[in-house]
């Protein structure tokens, strides 16, 4: 046979295997992480139920409902609002897979943007997924993005003008849920997603509602809450159990001027009072070094130690990181004490749910050499 | 023929890596003002501050913000659970001061609340001065409150610590935003006892010490 077609033949075929491998895995980031909820779990739901226009379409979403046997109040967890900040991801699917709610009603969407999931961010070095070994075996979980799919919605404009109040962004704010709220039934997917968000609010008469993130170390506004004003009586009298259980967090009030976010826009548009909060992830900021899953997992970097001696840092850091446990172990104290607080100030609605583990059993008594997924692994099913 | 192939081969490595150079900055930080000082220089003034060593308030307690951080509200979680009720207004004024005979200021600058109250550093500085002033001039005892520790220090919560500690009776700070003893000096400056405490947990005893 002739040498040149040997050789295109080869280069053909190597170029088809290329495309053929990584279009699988192109493909296969797009399927959800399996979940394995816990009998706690007495419904599930999809956010298109709700806002029946996002069915089929990659902003749809499971939520877990978790009712208690006792009537009560209603709280919402919206995990993985933004794909890249794992802890509120985790702690969204801690909550549904060992939880058990004893009064009032929980609803938990551990992919609050769904699409953000099946992407990363270009030219980050983000992994594509990290593992954690579970009751169950090893346990894949997805590193998304901050923004959905572009994919599922593009163009983006130059300028994003919020709806609502006509606050002017970057284009690729778009695809930030966390600046589309309070939605638009007619608007882009992203806007309808935030919709279907404050549909499930409304039509489930939902009181309290946490929005779980995680910040670069050296963003200002990092190991705190942000509170709407309806809410900063519970945030404050919920923060001061927070500090005597020795977990430093400073309280936020949720800016006037700031549109498009939970805190702001879920508080001004429906019933719920919302709450934000903010852990310390080291995979997301720009002065990190290596970036892998046990970035993700550990938050152990030395450029960031060498960041906190500099002083650019919000937070403190060393070499001992910030575990994954540590940062999932503050929200669910987070939850844990201002759903009490809330049940203190409105006694007629409360919620009850026990399960979960405390900062000081996730993260504080925990055997160090089982931080960084080990340690929350054993609630994981 | 080799030679256009390494040709080849290195052009197409050199696109590789023009690629990959061109960054990362999808969403660069806001990368403001560095906070807090270096932590290791000595507390100054520390020596010369004493503790408080007996009580020199009372109420009716009037309750504001110096910088509008949501720290007011966790002083009056404190000061509620210590039995002290104070009247909370975190935007007081000369005219809310009534009968209160003490002032508390919770100190604390956040962007986020000045946004929220729709006013600049410059406004709220203008606001405290003046409330300070008058309650200063009325003969109130005034309570300056850090509890914030470093994430209340920085650029914006350093404006507001000054002027705060300046006609102060009595002063309560988380040791960790006095790590570079700006308070201790504070303090010595306005010769007023002054009382570190380790976390905000702690605030609450010398608090309600401080009232008769
Ligand atoms: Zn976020």
């Amino acid at each position: 046979m002739n040498k040149q077609i040997i050789t295109a033949s080869v280069c053909l075929l190597a170029a088809l295997s290329v495309a053929g491998i990584t279009g699988k895995n192109f493909m296969e980031v797009k399927k959800p992480d399996e979940l394995r909820p816990g009998p706690g779990v007495t419904q599930t739901k999809m956010l298109s139920d709700y806002f029946p226009d996002i069915a089929g379409t990659n902003a749809d979403s499971t939520v877990y409902v978790m009712e208690g046997e006792q009537p009560g109040g209603k709280m919402l967890v919206l995990g993985g609002t933004h794909a890249n900040e794992p802890s509120g991801y985790l702690a969204a699917i801690t909550f549904v897979e060992s939880g058990k709610v004893e009064q009032g009603t929980v609803f938990v969407i551990p992919r609050t943007c769904n699409s953000g999931f099946t992407h990363n961010d270009p030219q980050e070095g983000s992994p594509q997924y990290y593992t954690i070994q579970t009751k169950g075996g090893p346990r894949q979980f997805r590193y998304g993005s901050r923004a959905a799919n572009p994919l599922d919605q593009w163009p983006d404009p130059d300028v994003y003008v919020h709806a609502a109040s006509g606050q002017r962004l970057s284009g690729s704010e778009t695809r930030n849920i966390n600046r589309t709220y309070p939605g638009r039934p007619d608007g882009t997917l992203t806007e309808k997603a935030s919709y279907a968000v404050r549909q499930l609010i409304d039509t489930e008469g939902v009181n309290l509602t946490f929005d779980l993130h995680e910040a670069s170390p050296e963003y200002p506004v990092i190991n705190a809450t942000v509170a709407h004003e309806t809410a900063m009586s519970i945030a404050s009298n919920g923060m001061f159990e927070l500090q005597m259980a020795g977990i430093a967090m400073s309280l936020e009030p949720s800016p006037t001027n700031l549109h498009g976010l939970t805190h702001r826009e879920l508080g001004d548009y429906t019933d719920t009072l919302p709450l934000l909060m903010e852990t310390a992830n080291a995979s997301q900021g720009r002065l990190r070094g290596k970036t892998n899953a046990d970035l993700v997992l550990t938050g152990k970097d030395k450029c960031y130690v060498k960041a906190q001696k500099l002083g650019f840092l919000y937070v403190p850091y060393d070499e001992t990181g910030h575990p994954i446990e540590e940062r999932v172990g503050r929200h669910l104290q987070g939850i844990y004490e201002y759903s009490k607080a809330y049940s203190a100030q409105y006694p007629e609605s409360p919620i009850v749910y026990n399960g979960l583990p405390s900062y000081q059993e996730l993260f504080l008594d925990a055997d160090p050499s089982e931080l960084g997924g080990t340690q929350l692994g054993k609630y994981l099913n | 023929m080799m030679k256009k192939k390494l040709a080849a081969l290195g052009l197409a490595l050199m696109l590789t890596v023009s690629l990959a150079a061109c960054g990362g900055g999808s969403s660069a930080p806001a990368s403001s003002a560095a906070p807090a000082a270096p932590a290791a220089s000595e507390p100054a003034g520390g020596g010369e501050v004493k503790g408080l060593e007996g009580p020199i308030a009372e109420s009716p307690i009037l309750l504001t913000s110096v910088g509008q951080s949501a720290d007011v509200e966790m002083v009056k979680v404190m000061m509620d659970k210590g039995g002290l009720s104070p009247e909370t207004n975190s935007l007081a004024t000369e005219a809310d001061l009534g009968d209160s005979k003490t002032l508390v200021l919770a100190i604390g600058g956040s962007s986020k609340g000045l946004g929220a109250a729709g006013i600049d550093a410059n406004q709220e500085l203008d606001r405290v001065n003046k409330l300070i002033a008058a309650a200063d001039e009325k003969g109130l005892t005034i309570i300056a409150l850090h509890i914030g520790g470093e994430a209340r220090r920085g650029d914006l919560s350093d404006k507001f610590v000054a002027p705060s500690f300046e006609k102060a009776d009595y002063a309560i700070v988380v040791a960790d935003g006095n790590k570079d003893g700006l308070m201790s000096d504070l303090a010595s400056k306005a010769g007023i006892p002054m009382d570190e405490v380790a976390t905000m947990a702690d605030v609450v005893e010398p608090l309600k010490a401080a009232f008769k």
